[in-house]
Formats: C-alpha cells, sequence, structure tokens
C-alpha cells in the first residue's frame, strides 16, 4: 500500500515537473514576441503604417455618420408612406417595423457601395489636417484630466462626508454662504484655482439638499405603507371604500395618517391593491420599509454633470473646433456628400470623430484598439498588419509570459511552497499576484487600489483577530463573535444616544461594547465548554440566533434620541446609522498622509498594530500559553495541571471582546454603522480572512491575521475593479467573494474532519 | 422506569414541539385572524413545503444531521425549471420535463455533495450550510455570467441589454407552470379527511387479519380513524371547513398523493437492504464498517437520494397556488433553514426522524409563520417585531436542536467512559 503510494506521489512530481517546464518554454516563446513587438513599436515603418491606420479609421467613421444618416432617412421615409397607406392601422407593430427596417438596411447597403473606399487625392493636407486635430486633442485631452481630477477629489471628499445636505445648503442661503459651509468639509473648494469650481458645487449642493428632501418623504411613505399593511390583517372589512371615505376609515384605524395627507394618494393606491386581492380570496405579503440610509453604503464616484472648465480649457476646447473645421473641409472635398450634413449629424460626426482621435492616451495598443474598430486595418496590407497586431499586443504578451513563468514556478516548487505556506494561501498568493498583472493590463491604478486595502485593512483587521483566541483555546472558528459584535454595536448606538463625538465616542463604545461583551462572552463559553467537539456548528447557529433576537431587542429597546430612531413610529433604532459628524473615519484620518499616491490610514494601521502587539504578547505569556496548550492538546494539558475549561473559557471571552471593539474600528472605518442582520455574516468574513492567512482550525498566529486580511481584502478590492472593467455590473466580484470565503472554510474544515472525530 | 418518568421523558424529547403547540395557539388568538383564513393559509403551506421537509429524513437516519445542502437540490430545480420555461413547455409535461432535469442533475450534485461531506465527518451540519452559501455563487455566477452568453436562452428569460437571467420570472399566464399540479384537481378538505379515516382503518383491518399488528394496535388505530372522521364533523370544527363560514377549504388532490407517495417511499426504504445500510451507517460507523458495509457509499447515496427529493421538492413549491413567480437569485437560499426548523420543530433530531414529525413539523411551523406578523402587530404594536421573531424562532430551534443533540452525545460518553471505567476496576 505505501509503496503504491509513493509511486502516486513520485508520478505526480513528474507530471508537475514536465507541465512546469513547457509553462516556462510558453513563458519564453511569450516574452521573445513581446520583445520584438516593443522593437517594432520604435520602427518608422509602424509608425507609418499607424497613421495610415488612423486617416483609414478617420474617413471610416466619417463615412459611417453619413450612412447611418442615409440610412435613417429612408427608414423615416417608407414609415411616412405606409402612414400614408390606408392599410395602415391593420398592420401590426411588428410588421410595420420589420418593413422599416428592410428599408433602412437596403439603403444603407446602396450607401456604403457608394462611400466606402472613398478617393483621396490630396493625402498630405487630409494627414496633416489629422495630425492638428490630434494634437490639440491630445493637449486639451490632458488638460481636461487634470481639471476633472481636482474636481473629482474635492466631490468624494464632499459627498463621503457631509451627511445632512439640507443643513449645508439650507433654503435661503446665498452661494458665498454655502461655499463656506463646503468649505469646512473640502477646504481646498476655496483654493484660487478651484474658484471656477465653485458654481458648480453650489448645484451640486442644492441638488443634494433636495434630492435628501425626497428621499426622507420617500422613506415616510415608505414607512407609512409598511405600517399601514402590517397593522391591517383582513382587507374585506375595506371592501367598496374608495376615495376620501377610505382614507377616513384607515385614518380612524390608524392614527398615524394624520398629518400625512401628502401621501394619501400612495397609500390608497396600496390600500386598494390590498382590498382588491382580498376580494379574490388572496392575501399580498406586507410591504417592507426600505431603509434608504443602506443605498449611500459604497465608494464613491464623481458625477461630472457639476464640472465648469476653467477659461484655459474652454480656449482650448475652442482650438479644438478650428481644427475640427480644418478637418472637415478636408473630409467634404473628398466626400462632397458631407457637407450637406444638418447641426445635429455634424455634431454626432465630431464626437465619433474626437473619439477615434483622442481615446484617452496615446498609449500604442490604446491608439490601435481604437483604429481597429473603426475599420482602420482596410488601409494595411500584406504583413503590415500582422506586424501591427504583434506591436500592439508587447504589454499583453509580457504580463502573460510572466504570469506562466510564476505559475512555472510555483508548480516547480509547489512541494516547498505548500510545506511553507499551505495550499490556500499559495494559492491566493498567486491570485493575487494575477490580478495585480490583470489591473496593470486594464490600467488601473494599482497604487490607488492598494490605498484601498490598507483603509480596508484596518477596517477588518480587528475583527480577524478576534478569530485568533478563539482557535487558539481549542474552540476553533469562533463563529459566534457576532455576540460581540452586537455588544459593540450597542456600544455605538449609546454613544449616539448621548450624542457625543470624537475621541471620546469612539472610546466609549469601545469600552462599553468590551463590557457589555464580558458577561455574554463568559455565558457563551460556558455553553460551548459543554459542546465539545461540535463548537463550530453550535455557534453559527447560536450567533444567527443572537443576531435575529437582537433585531427584536433593536426594535424595542427604550433609545429615544430622534436622530437614531424611526421618525415615525417613534421608537426602534433604525438600520443604517451614519456616523459623520460622530467618530467616522476618525482613526483612518488621525496622522494620515499621502506616499506615491497612496492613502495611508495611519491611525488606523496603528491601532491595528497596537491589537496585534498585544495579542501577541499575551500569547506568550504564562497564560497564553496555557491557553494554546489546552486548545491544541487538551489531554496534556489536563495531565499538566491546566484548567483545560477556565482556558477555553479565557479564549472565548477574550474573542468576543476583541469582536466587539473590532466591529466599533470597523464601523469608524466604513462611517456607518449596520444594526438588524447586517452582522450575521460577519464571523465568516473574519474566519475566511484568517484561514487565507495560514491558520487553522487549531493553529493562529498574529502573521496569520495580517497576512489573511491582506491578501483576503486585496483579492477582493483588485477582483472587484478588474470585474467591473471586464463585465459591466457589479455581480462578478460578488460572486468571487462568496465562493473565496465560503471555498476557503469548507477546504479548512475538510483538513480537520477526521483529526477532530476521535 | 416509572409512569411518571416516562411522561418527563416524554416531555423533555419533545419539549420544542410543545413549545410550538402552545405558542401557535397563543398566537391564533392573540392575532385575532379568522380561523377559517389561518386553516386555509395553513393547508397551503403544509402542500407547498411537506415535501422538501420530507427530504431530509434519510441524511439524518444515515446519521449526516440535517442536511442543509438541499439547497443545491433546490438550486438543480430552479435550472430545471429556467431551461422548461426557456423551450416553452407548459402544464404537466413542462412540471415532468423540469422534474427530468432535475433528477440527473440532483444526483450529480448530491454525489459531489456527499463526497465532501465525507471528508468533513462530524461536522456535516455546518459543512452542508457553508457549502450551500458557497454553492450560491456558484448559482449566480452560471445565471448571471453564463446563461444568456455560453449557454443560449430565449430573450423572454433574460435581461435585455446585460448578460444573464431576469431576476423574476413569470410562472403564470403563457408560461403555464402555475398550479400546474394543484390544479389538476381539487376535494373538499372534509372529504378527503373522511377517506383519510376510512383507509387508515381498512390498513389496520387487513393488517390485523394478516397478523402483522396486536389486537390493541388494531383497537387503537380505529380508534384513531373514528376519533378525526368525529372531530371533524363537530359543527364548530366542520364550520371553518365546509364553506359555512369563509370558503370551503380544498385540497390539491394530485400534491396530496404524491406527498403520500413521498412518505411511502420513505418508510419503505427503510425496510430494504439500502435502508438498513443506512440506520446501520447512522448508528454506528465503525460498527457498520466492521459488518461489511461501504459506509462511505452508503452515506453518497442518503445525499444523492435527499438532493433529488429536495430539487423535486422545489418544483412542488414552485408550481403551488400563490407564489406564480421565481425569484431566481433568491428562491432557494431560505429552503435549508426552514425545512430544517420545520423538522425540528416536529419533534426529530440531529439524529433521529419520522415522516410524521415532518408533517407535524411543517404543520406547527408554519402556523407560526402565518401568524406572528398580525399577533405581534397585536401584541407590540409592530408587524416588524413579528418578522424578526420568526427568524429567531428558526435560527433558535435549529440551534436548541444542536444543542440538545451534543448535549446529549456528551452524557452518553461520559456514561461510557464510567460503565468502561467500572467494567476495568
Amino acid at each position: 500500500m505505501s509503496e503504491q503510494v509513493v509511486e502516486k506521489t513520485a508520478k505526480k512530481r513528474g507530471s508537475r515537473f514536465i507541465t512546469s517546464i513547457v509553462l516556462f518554454a510558453l513563458a519564453g516563446v511569450m516574452l521573445i514576441a513581446s520583445i520584438s513587438g516593443y522593437v517594432l513599436r520604435g520602427s518608422a515603418s509602424t509608425r507609418a503604417n499607424l497613421d495610415r491606420m488612423r486617416t483609414s479609421a478617420v474617413l471610416h467613421a466619417a463615412t459611417e455618420g453619413l450612412v447611418d444618416s442615409i440610412a435613417q432617412t429612408a427608414r423615416s421615409a417608407k414609415l411616412k408612406e405606409l402612414r400614408a397607406d390606408k392599410n395602415f392601422r391593420k398592420r401590426g407593430l411588428d410588421e410595420v417595423n420589420s418593413i422599416c427596417d428592410a428599408a433602412m438596411e437596403e439603403a444603407r447597403a446602396e450607401a456604403e457601395k457608394l462611400y466606402n473606399n472613398p478617393v483621396v487625392e490630396d493625402e498630405a493636407a487630409l494627414e496633416s489636417a489629422i495630425e492638428t486635430m490630434e494634437s490639440v486633442l491630445a493637449t486639451s485631452g490632458q488638460l481636461e484630466n487634470r481639471e476633472k481630477a481636482a474636481y473629482a477629489e474635492i466631490y468624494v471628499q464632499l459627498v463621503d462626508n457631509i451627511s445632512n445636505w439640507r443643513e449645508t445648503a439650507a433654503e435661503g442661503m446665498d452661494d458665498a454662504a454655502i461655499i463656506e459651509a463646503l468649505a469646512k468639509t473640502a477646504p481646498a473648494i476655496k483654493d484660487a484655482g478651484n474658484a471656477h469650481l465653485q458654481p458648480g458645487f453650489v448645484r451640486l449642493a442644492k441638488d443634494m439638499a433636495a434630492a435628501q428632501l425626497a428621499r426622507e418623504e420617500a422613506e415616510q411613505q415608505g414607512q407609512l405603507i409598511s405600517m399601514m399593511t402590517g397593522a391591517i390583517a383582513d382587507w374585506t372589512e375595506y371592501s367598496g371604500l374608495e376615495g376620501d371615505a377610505l382614507w377616513e376609515k384607515l385614518a380612524a384605524e390608524l392614527p398615524d395618517l394624520n398629518g400625512n395627507e401628502r401621501f394619501k394618494d400612495a397609500l390608497l393606491e396600496t390600500a386598494a391593491k390590498h382590498i382588491a386581492a382580498a376580494e379574490n380570496g388572496e392575501t399580498l405579503p406586507e410591504e417592507a420599509a426600505t431603509d434608504e440610509g443602506a443605498e449611500t453604503v459604497g465608494e464613491t464616484l464623481a458625477d461630472y454633470s457639476y464640472f465648469i472648465p476653467t477659461d484655459e480649457l474652454a480656449k482650448e476646447r475652442q482650438d479644438n473646433e478650428a481644427a475640427f473645421e480644418a478637418l472637415n473641409v478636408q473630409l467634404v472635398r473628398i466626400i462632397p456628400d458631407l457637407g450637406e450634413l444638418t447641426g445635429n449629424l455634424q455634431d454626432s460626426l465630431r464626437v465619433s470623430l474626437e473619439k477615434v482621435l483622442w481615446p484617452g492616451s496615446l498609449d500604442f495598443s490604446t491608439l490601435y484598439d481604437t483604429y481597429m474598430a473603426r475599420g482602420g486595418d482596410a488601409a494595411l496590407t500584406g504583413g503590415a498588419s500582422k506586424t501591427l497586431k504583434l506591436a500592439s499586443l508587447a504589454e499583453a504578451l509580457l504580463l502573460g509570459s510572466i504570469a506562466l513563468m510564476l505559475l512555472g514556478l510555483v508548480l516547480f516548487f509547489w512541494e516547498t511552497l505548500t510545506r511553507r505556506f499551505g495550499v490556500p494561501r499559495t494559492i491566493i498568493a498567486l491570485f493575487f499576484i494575477y490580478l495585480c498583472l490583470l489591473a496593470e493590463l486594464y490600467n488601473i491604478s494599482v497604487r490607488m487600489m492598494l490605498g484601498n486595502v490598507l483603509e480596508r485593512m484596518t477596517m477588518y483587521g480587528v475583527l480577524v483577530l478576534a478569530m485568533m483566541p478563539g482557535i487558539q483555546c481549542g474552540i476553533g472558528l469562533n463563529m459566534g463573535m457576532t455576540i460581540g459584535c452586537i455588544s459593540g454595536l450597542l456600544g455605538i448606538v449609546l454613544s449616539l444616544q448621548f450624542n457625543m463625538t470624537g475621541f471620546a465616542a469612539l472610546l466609549f463604545a469601545c469600552l462599553s461594547g468590551a463590557a457589555f461583551s464580558l458577561p455574554l462572552g463568559w455565558a457563551y463559553s460556558k455553553l460551548l465548554n459543554r459542546m465539545k467537539g461540535n463548537e463550530m456548528t453550535i455557534s453559527t447557529y447560536v450567533g444567527f440566533s443572537f443576531v435575529s433576537l437582537m433585531c427584536i431587542g433593536w426594535m424595542m429597546l427604550p433609545f429615544n434620541n430622534p436622530k437614531i430612531i424611526w421618525l415615525l413610529s417613534g421608537r426602534g433604532l433604525r438600520v443604517t446609522h451614519s456616523l459623520l459628524g460622530s467618530f467616522a473615519h476618525l482613526l483612518d484620518k488621525f496622522l494620515s498622509f499621502k506616499v506615491f499616491g497612496i492613502n495611508v490610514p495611519t491611525g488606523g494601521l496603528l491601532f491595528l498594530g497596537v491589537c496585534c502587539f498585544i495579542m501577541w504578547l499575551f500569547s506568550r505569556s504564562r497564560t497564553g500559553i496555557a491557553m494554546t496548550a489546552a486548545g491544541s492538546n487538551p489531554r496534556f494539558a489536563e495531565a499538566s495541571g491546566i484548567n483545560v475549561n477556565h482556558m477555553r473559557t479565557v479564549g472565548t471571552v477574550l474573542s468576543t471582546m476583541i469582536a466587539a471593539v473590532g466591529i466599533v474600528i470597523y464601523s469608524q472605518a466604513f462611517g456607518y454603522a449596520q444594526l438588524y442582520t447586517a452582522p450575521r455574516q460577519l464571523g465568516f468574513i473574519a474566519a475566511s480572512a484568517i484561514l487565507i492567512g495560514g491558520a487553522t482550525v487549531s493553529k493562529a498566529r498574529v502573521s496569520h491575521v495580517l497576512i489573511g486580511v491582506f491578501l483576503f481584502e486585496g483579492v477582493l478590492v483588485f477582483g472587484q475593479q478588474i470585474a467591473n472593467s471586464v463585465v459591466a455590473g457589479g455581480g462578478l466580484s460578488e460572486v468571487m467573494r462568496i465562493m473565496i470565503s465560503n471555498g476557503i472554510i469548507l477546504y479548512a474544515l475538510t483538513q480537520s474532519g477526521g483529526a477532530r472525530r476521535d | 422506569m416509572t409512569n411518571q418518568n416516562k411522561v418527563l421523558a416524554h416531555v423533555s424529547k419533545y419539549a420544542v414541539t410543545y413549545l410550538f403547540i402552545a405558542l401557535s395557539t397563543l398566537f391564533i388568538v392573540v392575532s385575532g385572524l379568522d380561523i377559517n383564513y389561518v386553516a386555509s393559509q395553513l393547508l397551503l403551506r403544509l402542500n407547498r413545503n411537506a415535501f422538501i421537509v420530507l427530504a431530509l429524513i434519510i441524511p439524518i437516519i444515515a446519521g449526516m444531521g440535517i442536511n442543509f445542502a438541499i439547497t443545491i437540490g433546490a438550486m438543480a430545480a430552479q435550472i430545471g425549471l429556467l431551461l422548461t420555461i426557456n423551450w416553452g413547455v407548459s402544464g404537466v409535461p413542462g412540471i415532468l420535463l423540469a422534474a427530468a432535469i432535475t433528477l440527473p442533475l440532483g444526483a450529480f450534485f448530491g454525489f459531489l455533495i456527499g463526497k465532501l461531506l465525507n471528508k468533513m465527518k462530524g461536522q456535516e451540519t455546518i459543512g452542508s450550510l457553508i457549502l450551500g452559501y458557497f454553492a450560491n455563487g456558484a448559482y449566480q455566477l452560471l445565471f448571471l455570467f453564463i446563461f444568456g452568453t455560453i449557454i443560449p436562452l430565449n430573450s423572454n428569460v433574460t435581461i435585455v441589454g446585460a448578460s444573464g437571467v431576469q431576476n423574476t420570472l413569470n410562472l403564470t399566464g403563457q408560461v403555464g407552470l402555475y398550479t400546474a399540479v394543484d390544479g389538476i384537481a381539487h376535494i373538499p378538505f372534509l372529504t378527503a379527511l373522511y377517506i383519510f379515516a376510512a383507509v387508515l382503518a381498512a390498513l389496520a383491518v387487513v393488517q390485523y387479519l394478516r397478523k402483522t399488528i396486536s389486537v390493541k394496535r388494531l383497537a387503537v388505530s380505529l380508534g384513531l380513524a373514528a376519533a378525526l372522521a368525529v372531530v371533524f364533523s363537530l359543527p364548530p370544527i366542520a364550520a371553518v371547513f365546509n364553506g359555512s363560514h369563509g370558503r370551503v377549504i380544498r385540497l390539491p388532490l394530485v400534491t396530496w398523493m404524491l406527498i403520500l407517495l413521498l412518505c411511502l417511499f420513505n418508510s419503505t426504504i427503510m425496510r430494504t437492504r439500502l435502508g438498513q445500510k443506512f440506520r446501520a451507517v447512522g448508528q454506528s460507523q465503525t460498527v457498520a464498517n466492521a459488518s461489511g458495509i461501504n459506509v462511505d457509499r452508503t452515506r453518497v447515496i442518503a445525499i444523492m437520494i435527499s438532493t433529488v427529493l429536495a430539487g423535486w421538492g422545489q418544483i412542488m413549491f414552485m408550481q403551488s397556488d400563490g407564489i406564480g413567480t421565481f425569484q431566481t437569485y433568491a428562491a432557494h437560499e431560505q429552503v435549508g433553514l426552514y425545512a430544517g426548523a420545520a423538522i425540528l420543530v416536529g419533534g426529530a433530531s440531529i439524529d433521529r426522524a419520522t415522516n410524521l414529525q415532518a408533517l407535524v413539523g411543517t404543520f406547527l411551523f408554519h402556523s407560526l409563520f402565518i401568524t406572528a406578523q398580525s399577533a405581534a402587530s397585536v401584541m407590540f404594536g409592530d408587524s416588524a417585531v413579528g418578522e424578526y421573531f420568526r427568524a429567531f424562532l428558526s435560527y433558535g430551534v435549529i440551534a436548541v436542536a444542536l444543542i440538545m443533540y451534543a448535549w446529549r452525545s456528551a452524557q452518553q460518553r461520559k456514561a461510557g467512559q464510567l460503565n468502561l471505567a467500572e467494567e476495568t476496576k
């Protein structure tokens, strides 16, 4: 049997060796191709060919506009003709559409035959016109990018940090006053260089205030509807009533409706729906009130509709105008019918020409791809198209070669690596490096994303640290750390209730959260001590149950600060609490600085570092060593006089308390505290992070926490950006998160499966 | 054991069940809901959910705990339903097609689940839960990015202008899957009950004549059948169902026949060789292994059966009266939680379960489900509390069952160790 195993391992090793050699060979070929691509880029003939492609693409874009306009004209002419026909009404919509489309396609084919392959007589003049327009566009484009970046920075600062726009831009405030109010959040707005942006931001503030008002109204309407549908069980009683009569009866039943007549129409509409259903013997589900606060969560992207260009940029844009006129003259000489285009079509022609000549950068492969998309390859003959293709792929080939080489290396040293780092950590680390390469390929700023990763490390770091004492003391992955999270949230809400701000609020939330979690964690540990061997299953469900129990708690606890409760019913905490004005980003902003364009959240990192250091010290102390011993080998520990149950209690309580502090830190980095069902999955996130860092269900070190949180968050941040640029819509990154996070926990379970079942 | 001890043991074993009986009675009274309405809703939910809950029994007996990975069976069924809608097959053929697609898919997924759970023995409950989460990711990948792009679909099920399947698929109207099974035939509840009582009595008599049961059992069965018939004939109770107060409550005949068929399947398979293997593996893997049973293979088969049955259960759920739409990305999410909680409420535990427990559990669990919101708005003036209370009950029941099971096995282990110690002395 053991011989077979040895043989199998040897076979596996052999096939890995061969695979890695093949990968190295492939990587070598790609590297050579890439180098030759870069060399080709430098040659004059490639440059000339690229210019030829550009001309062809420009002509193509021009004719395309013309052909489109002819086709559209033909289509509307056909439609008019059909309308005039007396049988028009008998035809279905689909039939009419298909007839018109057929006419359009016919006209398009004819026009294409006529205008494609236009004859260029004065090539030099056309070339120079294109050249001028490109250079003008590039100057103004770069200027615009710079100005927009300055704008975006202020925009994000404002939108991220202002919670109450109705206060910032209250009615009756003049523009100067609004600017003053905005400058409190974003001082850069008053810089001399940004004066031109001010009117835009005033408009933004006013719009945001209006949107906030609308949102609040919608929220109140949603709450009223939810309350109404929840309170009335039997709608048949209202059968036959309508309009004012229905309203009166409803208001008699539900006094909250009085004074809210502005929502009458929406409420009556919902009521009518329910009545109709009740009459048919059906029941509609209760309408859940949406929590509008939740929508603001997520990364802010600048909205450029409030952007105002500087005079310089405006002048550059005028130059563009002149360059376009010059180019247009040339184009009309080649295709006389272009001169006939009316204003609207001319504008669209200009837009498409600008897109061809300034695709955002003058990078070789970007230009090549843009020209190709416009049919620029028509200008190339023979081998030229292949040469250019190779030149354009130089970067991709280089990155691909690096990727293959890495894979080859990892396979080659597979046994050493996995023995040293474990399978999951090796795979995830490799994946992370690949994501970095992909980011480079998609021109996504790696630096900015590294900043994001650091931010999210401070956010999740302490929560992940909470997993460590649990693993060390032998209860495994402490999924019930949500108990600690809820204690921490209770601390935050208390600090909001007492209107505390700044570091005092942060400290109070941490301390009171830890205080609440102490007795809870103790009771929880007593439970787990009687459930040895089943801790993870039980802690998961105890955590889930506690979260749902506290959902009722959040509704019933006697908080009464109007800022944090549902206004309408006058009780029950809201779901999402903005911490702006309390302690949002307080630690992260503390001593924070920018280096190489990376935002370093110094305070948060320091805090995480201090926590990790204390934890490290603790695990070297007498108690810490005893705890680890009790966790890794309970029988031996018992024999050497360690009270195993006591040590498990210490570890569990510690884990719960760190989780309480962790959620406070998480909320300050996030800017929001989320109650109710929000903390339910936090245990899973923390567990997968520490496992990725190299921990197992029975062993964990501080380094596992730090590496794990960096790799996990790194993969998520990079993955999200890249997924967004590959596929529209955010779904892919979420799928990746779910699969990585749960996959790693499953892996850990399979590794522990046999061992824990003695 | 004295009589008093017996009663105590019984009460402690079924504590959760009795608690739920008390709670649901309280809620029905407090909520002030019309009893005819409650009864009709309850029966509706019973025939909707019973199938899935019954799918949990075999893995429990095979010692694999509550198979929360039945969500994966539900996903297989949803793939089947999507393809059925896509191909435009409606009515009973549509349901049969979906079930036919579910069979190989569910069996394959079940095979994989079983293989994985064999690597985490003793942690099956949590393992299957997390496996369900993981599969949800794969499911989203499939429905958002692979369907509609790599696997072409008709435009009536995809999102226009983006990749992926629509959020909500309609089962009514032209699609024609809504109540495809439920709608075949309905009979009044009371008629069904009388028939049921008669069949019960007849079966008992037949069994007695063939001498498989004692006179005592015969008397109990006949008494039960008679009691059922009499109690439901009493005017105040009959009035709830026969339409003299509210509407006549009817049962979907074919659906109930299928549910009873599944119950029959569950109890019959236990008498076969395979069933014996399930039981042996469930009681002790070591003993089963020693007696020549391939433990791992038996466990895989148990999960495969459970996954396929859960998939069919999900199809039954989807087509049932009052659903009508298919929430593409959410329909499977709570399947495991609700089914697991329901069977535990009925008195099952992590290692024991019967058909009756599954049916009673579904009944009790959903009676709370229907009344919780209204009861909460009466008691606390806020129906949202009821919503959270429901969630708390679902998770809480599972947590309590897990704790009681762990507690019992810890005590058994301790007792075993004590016995061993005494013997060695």
